[in-house]
């Protein structure tokens, strides 16, 4: 279980580490540019996400406070937008509810062949593209556990063994 | 005014009124499930639609956000709007988990009960199931976004009301859910009014989990026992204990609470609670029976009084007593004990309501009623920092400044969550806001901008007014304090030019007696500018205990008899005296300052301290510790075993704020009944102590059979109160001046004219504003909106949420110190005292300024700062 909750963690730590502070300095301009009105948020977005290819925690926390604009409400406007996206990701999103219910129904076993056979942990996108790898507390469906999403598609009472053949859907 | 029929019912609204308002005037109820009156309309759920017909032609329209207009015919239930309702309602059950037995809100819950008024029998959609998030780990309040049906009523409150923006709609379309940024858990005000207005379960109180249904709760309707504003709360009690806090919509707070109103009233239940009555036997305070702690009590203040004198005894009150009980308290001290030396709040606190506004405007009290600061079009704020020390007062400047577009003018010395709304940040030295105020007063004056057309007739001393304010030019106020000269003069003509215009101040211990002068400065501008005496306008004085203004309201300090009058006017002075068969003592007593000064000197013997926490509160702890310890004999009487109890002779345990009757007048005046739980009740209410005390004391006079016959005399001896009765005050109370049981009291007091004829303007003093030297700190003795007093300690909540002092600090100064968040501080003032807390980064902070919160004992945070100096200078250096 002190496993299970340090993963559940490591999402978060895995973002918080992505990019230096240092290199988080360059959004000082962006911020200086826009700072002010509500209505700049798009653009700032925009250019931040050229700048690093993507929208993690901190840079969002950043511009959240650069800007002075809730961080709710930046994650709001970055998750709705298709363009803007959060991690580097792969093609597929795999979401592994590590959820109490479904860690003891088979979720950790699940994690261990994603680890060995697609060398992928949580917060990681695999080599050749194909799967990021997040792990999610709880999809609120304790009664299909385990329960593991690839992008749209839930996927539920999960054999662990089966893991492999359920990604190999997804190209 | 505009006048329409709704289902046939002919009804009279406000010009604006939206339909489902007039509506509601009409008694007719239209279903909605997205619709808040605190909230601007959004028009999600189309459940209000009404068929609307007007010149002939008749449209189907959501009632929320359409206006009503003169001669609109309104149907509001015919059989398409029906059977449109239920398809609404069917496509919102299609992804809702019929999960109903085991949710939490069952039984109250909006949709269940329209889909039950609707009639829905089965489902003709292919059930749709989608995952979202649950969050169960933050404080108090837990999310199940399965349930939501995407109101947008939580966002919006948290945006709109809050002003907090701690929650958004995050993801789009079919996979919308309301979450924080990466659904990390929340780090807000914890003031839970997004789980209060969620019409489903998605977001829930976690008290409530398990604990029971709501329609098997019992409720109590009382009042909050915390900060001045004089919420309405509502208990929620199974088993006869309190499981959940509640408001009702109706009431004057319209269903917002506060962290603390919500979730602090744990501290009733806690383990520091008092229960038996503790006797100091050789040096040791033990366990006694009430008889026993009693006969020491009432033994040991006649033994003083006997042999020095009653001036030789103090008291201490609190404006955390009931209007009764600090009547009864005031008679007590000053007929049974014989003196005069009584205050409460260290004798600050109310010192901006007596000295300040008083003087000028002839009431001692805020001349206008929380709610109509949402609608003034310019609000002052003089070191008012409302989010942390009034919430909910903080609300009405969210609602203001956004959807009515007011401007805020912050006079203050910290940045605050509302410097950040439109408008215009002086800052100024704690201590110094009034110089401030008075600049932007000169400023007026030498514009032109004051009320010409009235000024002579309603105010006095204009001439010396202005001719006090010679040094006050905005050139040098701004170069002394090292603001922007513009700002000031721009601030003072918004503030004069504004339609309305309302002053706020905020008071409490931690503010020192700079609170007089700001009251003064802001009634003097509120009346050369002609804000007085109507709506949105005037001055607020926020009180930080639950009966600020009750306290002065009963006269509890050394000057004051109940209803405001003075005890060195004979005519007063002989009416008490024989409505309290005594001879009252001619002369003003002592203060809090000066009686515990003179116990430290051996004048002032016997301390008898109620409600009050002096040790942890009061400013300069050494000094008051030192009073408490060569007290010959000190009594006690609280409801937690204080750090002043703890230095007692007699601790006598009282009954908290939950578990009594009385009222409660709030800052805006409004008498409100404190009603007791159903838990049981610890300790003895205040005023049945001060009762058995006087028996023992030889005065057969007490014998008041409850709180109500308390009030009936106070009704009879103050004039403002003098149509208040247990009976008239109703759900929510009175507000005074009330003249008779007719009455219905005035919300604006200074209506047309001021008590005392003319207003009485107040000259300033001489400018002098303090300020640190180079290389020293300020330390602003902060207030977190988790905490009130030392009180909340005792609140296994607020505690969770808030649970250690930290120093707040800007970046700035955190690196020229070479320290980072979590690093301990040392903070050394100039009373050689000095205390060890961590440091947090806050943008709150300005350079050289250190914010600390004032309520944890274990910090003696209090040993830094000394009386009548607000301007506290600390040496920090990384311990
Ligand atoms: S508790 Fe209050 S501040 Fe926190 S998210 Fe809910 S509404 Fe917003
Ligand atoms: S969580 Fe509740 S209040 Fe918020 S949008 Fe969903 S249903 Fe409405
Ligand atoms: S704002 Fe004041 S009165 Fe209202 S709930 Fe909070 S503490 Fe209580
Ligand atoms: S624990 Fe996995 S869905 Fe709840
Ligand atoms: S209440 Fe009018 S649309 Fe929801």
């Amino acid at each position: 279980m002190q496993e299970r909750d340090a993963l559940l963690k490591k999402k978060v730590e895995s973002t918080v580490e992505v990019i230096p502070p240092e290199q988080l300095k360059a959004l000082d301009e962006i911020i200086d540019k826009y700072a002010g009105t509500t209505q700049n948020l798009i653009p700032a977005l925009k250019e931040a996400q050229e700048m690093f290819g993507y929208l993690p925690m901190e840079v969002q926390r950043k511009l959240s406070v650069g800007m002075n604009i809730p961080a709710p409400h930046i994650y709001g406007v970055v998750t709705f937008y298709s363009f803007f996206t959060i991690t580097p990701r792969g093609r597929h999103t795999i979401r592994l509810c590590l959820g109490t219910a479904c860690y003891v129904k088979g979720a950790k076993e699940m994690l261990e062949i994603i680890i060995r056979d697609v060398g992928i942990n949580v917060g990681e996108t695999s080599e050749d593209g194909r799967y990021t790898l997040e792990a999610v507390r709880c999809l609120g469906a304790c009664g299909l556990a385990p329960v593991m999403m690839i992008g749209e598609d839930t996927h539920g009472n999960i054999h662990p063994p089966k893991t492999i053949g359920i990604l190999d859907g997804y190209q | 005014m505009v006048t329409l029929t709704v289902d046939g019912v002919k009804v009279s609204v406000k010009k604006g009124s939206s339909i489902l308002e007039a509506a509601q005037a009409a008694g007719v109820r239209i279903p909605t499930l997205c619709h808040d009156k605190r909230l601007i309309p959004y028009g999600a759920c189309r459940l209000c639609i009404v068929e609307v017909t007007a010149r002939g032609k008749t449209r189907t329209m959501p009632a929320c956000f359409n206006p009503a207009r003169d001669g609109m015919e309104i149907a509001t239930s015919t059989p398409a709007l029906n059977s449109s309702r239920r398809t609404q309602l069917m496509l919102l059950l299609r992804s809702h988990p019929l999960l109903c037995p085991s949710c939490d809100a069952a039984g109250d819950c909006e949709l269940q009960n329209l889909v039950f008024e609707h009639q829905i029998p089965d489902l003709p959609f292919a059930r749709q199931s989608r995952y979202f998030h649950l969050d169960n780990d933050s404080n108090f309040i837990r999310f199940n976004m399965n349930l939501c049906i995407r109101c947008g009523m939580c966002v919006r409150i948290c945006e709109e009301v809050q002003g907090q923006s701690e929650i958004s709609f995050i993801n789009r379309g079919m996979n919308t859910e309301v979450s924080t940024d990466f659904m990390r858990p929340l780090d807000c005000e914890f003031c839970g009014q997004c789980a209060d207005i969620c019409p489903v379960g998605a977001i829930s109180s976690k008290w409530l989990v398990g604990t029971g249904r709501r329609f098997e709760l019992s409720h109590v309707k009382t009042t909050c026992s915390f900060c001045s504003l004089g919420c309405s709360l509502t208990l929620e009690e199974k088993d006869q204990q309190t499981v959940y806090v509640n408001s009702s919509h109706d009431g004057p707070n319209e269903g917002s609470l506060c962290v603390k109103g919500r979730y602090g009233w744990t501290y009733a239940y806690s383990d520091g609670r008092l229960e038996t009555p503790l006797v100091k036997k050789n040096g040791v305070l033990t366990e006694a029976s009430w008889e026993e702690a009693l006969d020491a009590a009432a033994n040991g203040f006649a033994r003083i009084k006997k042999s020095h004198g009653a001036q030789a005894i103090g008291a201490l009150g609190s404006a955390r007593l009931t209007n009764e009980e600090g009547y009864v308290f005031n008679r007590f001290v000053k007929s049974v004990l014989g003196t005069a030396n009584i205050d409460h709040g260290g004798g600050i606190s109310h010192l901006s309501l007596t000295e300040g506004i008083a003087p000028v405007l002839g009431y001692p009290a805020s001349t206008n009623s929380i709610r109509e600061i949402r609608n003034a079009r310019v609000i002052l704020l003089i070191g008012a920092d409302l989010t942390e020390t009034h919430p909910i007062a903080k609300n009405e400047i969210i609602m203001a400044t956004g959807r009515k577009r007011a401007r805020v003018i912050v006079i203050d010395s910290i940045k605050t969550k509302l410097t950040e709304r439109d408008g215009i940040f002086l800052k100024a030295p704690v201590g110094s806001e009034s110089i401030v105020v008075f600049s932007m007063i000169k400023t007026i004056m030498d514009e032109g901008l004051f009320d010409k057309a009235s000024i002579g007739n309603k105010a006095e001393g204009f001439e010396a007014l202005l001719e006090s304010l010679a040094d006050y030019t905005p050139e040098n106020v701004a170069s002394k304090l090292g603001i922007d000269v513009n700002s000031i003069r721009e601030a003072a003509r918004i503030f004069a030019q504004a339609p309305t215009a309302m002053i706020l101040l905020s008071e409490g211990l931690y503010r020192d007696s700079s609170g007089v002068e700001n009251a003064r400065a802001a009634a003097d501008l509120a009346v050369i500018t002609g804000h007085i005496g109507k709506e949105s306008c005037g001055i607020m004085a926020l009180g930080e205990k639950a009966n600020s203004q009750g306290a002065v309201d009963m006269g509890l300090t050394p000057q004051l008899l109940p209803g405001f009058a003075l005890l060195e006017d004979e005519a007063s002075r002989k009416k008490f005296d024989s409505l309290w068969k005594t001879k009252l003592p001619a002369t003003a007593g002592l203060n809090a300052r000066e009686i515990l000064a003179g116990a430290e000197t051996g004048a002032i013997k016997a301390l008898y301290v109620v409600a009050e926490n002096p040790v942890d509160d009061y400013p300069d702890r050494l000094q008051v510790e030192k009073a408490f310890k060569e007290a010959e004999f000190v009594v006690v009487q609280d409801i937690f075993f204080s750090s002043t109890a703890k230095l007692a002779d007699v601790v006598l345990p009282a009954c908290s704020a939950l578990e009594k009757n009385g009222t409660f007048t709030s800052a805006e005046r409004r008498v409100q009944t404190l009603r007791p739980s159903t838990k049981e009740k610890l300790g003895k209410s205040d005023l049945e102590l001060f009762e058995l005390l006087a028996k023992r004391m030889g005065s057969a006079q007490f014998t008041y059979s409850s709180p109500e016959a308390v009030m009936a005399e106070i009704s009879k001896c103050c004039d403002v109160y003098a149509g208040v009765s247990y009976d008239g005050l109703g759900a929510n109370g009175i507000i005074w001046p009330c003249k008779d049981s007719g009455d219905s009291g005035a919300s604006i007091l200074c209506q047309g004219g001021f008590p005392t004829g003319k207003a009485k303007l107040a000259p300033a003093g001489p400018l002098n504003a303090p300020v640190a030297k180079d290389g020293q700190f300020v330390l602003v003795q902060g207030v977190s909106k988790f905490h009130s007093g030392s009180m909340s300690m005792w609140s296994s909540s607020l505690i969770q949420v808030c649970p250690e002092p930290l120093a707040e600090m800007c970046t700035a100064d955190m690196n020229t110190l070479g320290v980072e968040e979590g690093n301990t501080i040392r903070l050394t003032s100039e009373t050689g005292e000095s205390v060890r807390l961590k440091v947090k980064w806050s943008r709150r902070s300005l350079p050289g300024e250190i914010i600390v919160p004032c309520h944890f004992p274990s910090l003696k945070l209090n040993s830094l700062v000394k009386w009548n100096e607000p301007l506290v200078k600390v040496k920090v250096e990384k311990a």
